[in-house]
């Protein structure tokens, strides 16, 4: 199916040939006498699809923004925060150049076909009414596209704001917001701010404008303990939210920092994310696991694992590679390549563990 | 919580990083940082709990008519013959009622009509039900029909319609066939049970099997036999029951000693049945307990709860209301039956004389309303139990003389305060297989045993 495009806009992907008109030329070998920017001797040109967007640096970088074929495509809409988590594997700015002329141009040129965006940082609400363009640009050029945007809800202590997101009346739009201990106590300890509560009525704001929130727990030595309490504190005051993801910690940025005070061997605490889990299932709340190798996981909890790390920083290891699950399993972090779980093994196929995986909910 | 952990609090010996003092904080009980986001959070909560509130009265019960071919031992309803003239209900009055039932600012409106035996006059049970839904047309309401009924004059155009109309069967189940029998004899034969038997299959029929729901009546006979009542109940494919107690109201009361009994007897039986209940769904075979249910939904959960005779404050003529064939108004069921033994205290008015705001906004109304609070009622205002309790003004007047009642005798707060212990035990265990029938009940998910079976 051919779509008129303009050369202009693009850039090419050629072997050796250069052709007039496009923006730039991307080459796995020489081309000589180009007339525009042309970056050559490229490796893994080949992974590059028709439809991705790539950023080309003065100095010959060229980095992948977008894949048109990948199900994990992000947008960073700003790198500065209001909090302070101590794994946070993205360090955060002070001050930087605005990101959304950028990322409107972006928007602009991903394929309608995209099934999903991530809308992250830094803190996505620092952008104040910036944050409101871009999702309107979502809206208008990518209706097709499901948004997940990652916030900690202390903006939308304004119910104001909270109330201009929602009246961009956008068809999939998904709030997922971090949450950490069911006391400011805990919580605040692990975020670095006084913004427990500032988070809840965030909320409580967003659950009044009926917008889909989904609550993130990223579990690490700090917060492991008293998660079954968590997973009760999210019921009894949270049982609108549409969904609830326990996430294994990705040990890079500040994690790596604080790795001392944060590092637990994922296996070590199957226990009361068994419990938290299993409380949030049965009173029928939606519960996810993510970036949680199959292996580490008891069987039980093997069906709400899924496959969540973007597949840029997605790994697997020499143990992997006789696995008879590596499919259906999320894999590491990059980062975890060095720092991950002593019970990584390779399923046989063998019936049990294969068999409850086909059961998924 | 421990009691040493409990002495420390109270005496602010307690460290704020401990687990006992981060538990109760999380439940919003203590805190050691600023009380107003946590009041904000109780706020929401309470706020949630006491819904039902907005919905302002959704259940409205109509009765058509007195007259009844049944002969139920404990009958409460002063019920007449089949052929008896002069308590049935005319077109005219059942038109004003369906009017009034629709003035009610609820989203949802369950009719539910009841005799008698309802179906003696199912031209007027019709005629209700197609005129609520003509105006239902106008007003957009989501509406349920239910019709409670012996089953016994059932037959396939009375199913065909019921069908057409979406409307839902509720019938009488007391147990096996002798003691159905005997508590729920029809006037015209003893053997009630199989014409009930073969009648429901025919409903099953034309509504399927969730079409048709059934209570049991306890009467004294059904003491000591609870497990076969409850084999009964699954041997007709019904996959709950409501184990209820007798009322001590209309008849009852004048035969108490053929058929009442003590709340004592009744809790040992209830007990020992919940727990026949509980190893049933253990083993495999979803079977819910719907009075236990609705208490675990109160402690479980954060929702509100829509039973009507046990609300703070209290459900009377605000959550649920009853018309009888005469027009007259009430409270509720029981206040009902105390006016056909002569006492009109609750009589809210006519629906031929009054107007929905005066039968509704009256200042008897707000005075009962006012007096049944569980937040101040005396004893209820310190019992722990408060929020999952309620009260019921006009079962105290029946049986202690006063709708204030007086709790130290009282065995509705006796019957209540005993079954929620015994379901808090049950929690506290943690077993993750209890838990998991629990939840099954309440979100009625069956397949949440079957869950717990596979891990098992």
């Amino acid at each position: 199916m051919g779509t008129i495009f303009s050369r202009g806009d693009h850039f090419l992907v050629t072997e050796s040939k250069s052709k007039n008109g496009y923006a730039a030329l991307l080459s796995k070998g020489e081309i000589a006498n180009a007339s525009v920017p042309t970056v050559c001797n490229i490796q893994c040109l080949g992974e590059l699809n028709e439809g991705d967007i790539v950023q080309i640096e003065p100095n010959g970088m060229v980095n992948v923004l977008y894949e048109a074929q990948s199900p994990h495509n992000v947008l960073m809409l700003t790198e500065r925060c209001n909090s302070s988590c101590i794994m946070c594997p993205q360090p955060k700015v002070a001050a930087e150049q605005d990101k959304t002329p950028l990322n409107l141009k972006l928007i602009s040129w991903m394929d309608k076909k995209t099934r999903s965006l991530g809308l992250t940082g830094g803190e996505p609400t620092l952008l104040g009414d910036k944050l409101v363009d871009i999702l309107l640009a979502c809206k208008k050029t990518l209706p097709k596209t499901a948004l997940n945007l990652l916030t900690n809800a202390i903006r939308f202590e304004d119910l104001a704001y909270a109330q201009k997101i929602a009246a961009i009346g956008h068809p999939d739009l998904m709030i997922d917001v971090p949450l950490y201990g069911a006391t400011d106590t805990e919580h605040n300890e692990i975020v670095g701010s006084n913004s427990f509560y500032k988070t809840i009525r965030g909320l409580y704001n967003l659950a009044f404008f009926r917008q889909k929130i989904g609550i993130r727990v990223v579990i690490h030595k700090a917060n492991y303990k008293r998660l079954p309490q968590l997973a009760e504190f999210i019921y009894r005051n949270f049982p609108f939210v549409f969904h609830i993801a326990f996430m294994q910690m990705e040990p890079t940025g500040l994690a790596r920092k604080n790795i001392e005070q944060l590092w637990i061997d994922p296996y070590d605490y199957n226990a009361e994310l068994k419990e938290a889990v299993d409380s949030l299932f049965d009173r029928n709340m939606n519960v996810s696991i993510y970036n949680t190798q199959l292996c580490v996981l008891p069987v039980s909890l093997r069906k709400f694992a899924k496959q969540s790390i973007s597949s840029w920083k997605n790994i697997y290891i020499d143990e992997c590679s006789d696995c008879a699950v590596r499919q259906q399993c999320a894999g590491f972090f990059e980062s975890s390549r060095d720092l991950h779980s002593t019970h990584i093994k390779a399923t046989g196929a063998d019936h049990r563990a294969v068999a409850c995986l086909s059961q998924k909910t | 919580m421990p009691e040493s952990d409990f002495d420390r609090l109270i005496n602010y010996q307690i460290s704020p990083k401990e687990n006992a003092f981060l538990d109760l904080k999380a439940k919003q009980i203590v805190t050691d940082t600023d009380p107003a986001p946590v009041i904000d959070m109780l706020s929401v909560k309470y706020r949630t709990k006491k819904s039902f509130l907005d919905h302002f009265t959704s259940l409205h019960m109509v009765v058509p008519t007195l007259r009844c071919n049944s002969n139920c031992r404990y009958c409460q309803v002063s019920r007449k013959d089949p052929e008896a003239s002069g308590c049935d209900m005319n077109k005219k009055t059942a038109k004003k009622i369906v009017d009034l039932i629709f003035c009610s600012p609820s989203a949802f409106i369950k009719i539910e009509i009841q005799g008698g035996e309802a179906l003696l006059n199912f031209e007027m049970v019709k005629y209700i039900f197609e005129y609520a839904e003509w105006l239902n047309i106008f007003k957009k309401k989501h509406l349920e029909f239910v019709v409670c009924t012996n089953l016994t004059l059932i037959n396939r155009n009375i199913l065909k319609y019921f069908k057409e109309h979406h409307i839902y069967v509720s019938t009488s189940l007391d147990g096996y066939k002798d003691l159905h029998n005997k508590n729920r004899p029809l006037q015209n034969t003893d053997n009630s049970y199989d014409v009930f038997q073969s009648n429901l299959a025919l409903c099953r029929e034309h509504l399927g099997n969730d079409g048709v729901s059934a209570l049991m009546t306890t009467s004294k006979s059904s003491l000591g036999h609870f497990r076969e009542i409850i084999d009964e109940y699954i041997k007709h494919g019904f996959s709950s029951i409501f184990l209820r107690s007798l009322n001590p109201f209309g008849f009852a009361k004048q035969y108490r000693d053929d058929v009442g009994y003590g709340v004592d007897e009744f809790l040992e039986n209830y007990i020992e049945a919940l727990d026949y209940i509980l190893e049933i769904n253990l083993n495999g075979r979803y079977f819910v307990e719907l009075s236990a249910t609705l208490f675990l939904r109160r402690i479980l959960t954060p929702f509100s709860t829509g039973f009507v005779d046990l609300q703070s404050p209290a459900g009377t003529a605000i959550n649920g209301v009853i018309y009888n064939y005469d027009g007259n108004v009430y409270v509720s069921d029981e206040a009902r039956m105390l006016a056909s033994m002569g006492d009109n205290k609750f009589l809210m008015g006519n629906v031929h004389k009054k107007s929905y705001r005066e039968l509704f906004d009256s200042d008897f109304l707000h005075t009962l309303i006012g007096t049944s609070c569980v937040e101040f009622l005396p004893d209820c205002c310190d019992c722990a139990f408060q929020s999952y309790c309620g009260a019921d003004p006009v079962r105290n007047y029946s049986e202690q003389g006063d709708i204030v009642g007086d709790r130290t005798t009282s065995e509705f707060c006796k019957k209540n305060k005993t079954i929620i212990s015994h379901l808090l035990k049950l929690i506290r265990k943690n077993d993750e297989h209890i838990n998991k029938v629990f939840w099954a009940w309440i979100n009625r998910q069956p397949e949440l045993l079957k869950v717990a079976q596979k891990q098992l």
